[in-house]
């Protein structure tokens, strides 16, 4: 059934996205930019993908703060609060679970004065390559050029 | 300030326009709107009494 606003045409291609689209979106969130390159967009890929790298290098030389997945957490509503800023971190992809791996970026103790300009930086990075993310999904699934 | 938002207008241009010069236009749009919100906020929070 066609949903409201939606010709039948688009509401069948909005439900069948192909595997390629799929493919293009998890390429995208593992590695910034990958989703576009993947599909051939070459310049905006480089584009969009170093946008966010850059970024989340600036992050981190400003000594911004990345928040791990699991604790030390305190319980209760402290906790719940974790969790926005760990989603933000985590649409950066590799570079997260690379710094997760090396434990880069995850000191409590700021180092520098421009740490709150770093955690910006740090969670903007990540929320952007969603944003990248859902761009090359719809390229793969022909709702974009 | 300027450096953060020149990134952000660089991905918001590329990703909501589908043209070229629209999406130029969209970029220098949002990093105009970045800056000028920007250095509003500075100055009315330069005027209020600090701690």
């Amino acid at each position: 059934m066609a949903e409201k606003g939606l010709s039948r045409e688009e509401s069948v291609r909005a439900e069948s996205a192909p595997a390629k689209a799929w493919l293009a979106a998890a390429a995208a969130w593992l590695v910034p930019g990958a989703g576009h390159l993947l599909q051939g967009r070459v310049l905006r890929g480089l584009l969009l993908g170093g946008a966010v790298w850059a970024m989340f290098i600036i992050g981190l030389r400003l000594g911004g703060h990345l928040f791990p997945l699991a604790g030390p957490y305190d319980d209760g509503l402290s906790t719940l609060l974790q969790v926005p800023p760990v989603i933000a971190n985590l649409g950066a992809g590799v570079l997260y679970l690379f710094c997760l791996l090396t434990r880069t970026g995850f000191t409590d103790q700021a180092s520098l004065a421009t740490y709150e300009y770093g955690n910006t930086f740090l969670l903007v990075a990540g929320l952007l390559n969603y944003l990248i993310m859902l761009d090359a999904f719809d390229i793969g699934a022909g709702r974009k050029p | 300030m300027t450096l953060f938002a020149a990134i952000v207008s660089v991905v918001f241009g590329a990703v909501a326009r589908d043209k070229g010069r629209e999406r130029v236009l969209y970029g220098l749009k949002i990093f105009a709107e970045f800056m000028g919100i920007g250095l509003v906020l500075a100055w009315l929070l330069y005027f209020l009494p600090g701690s």
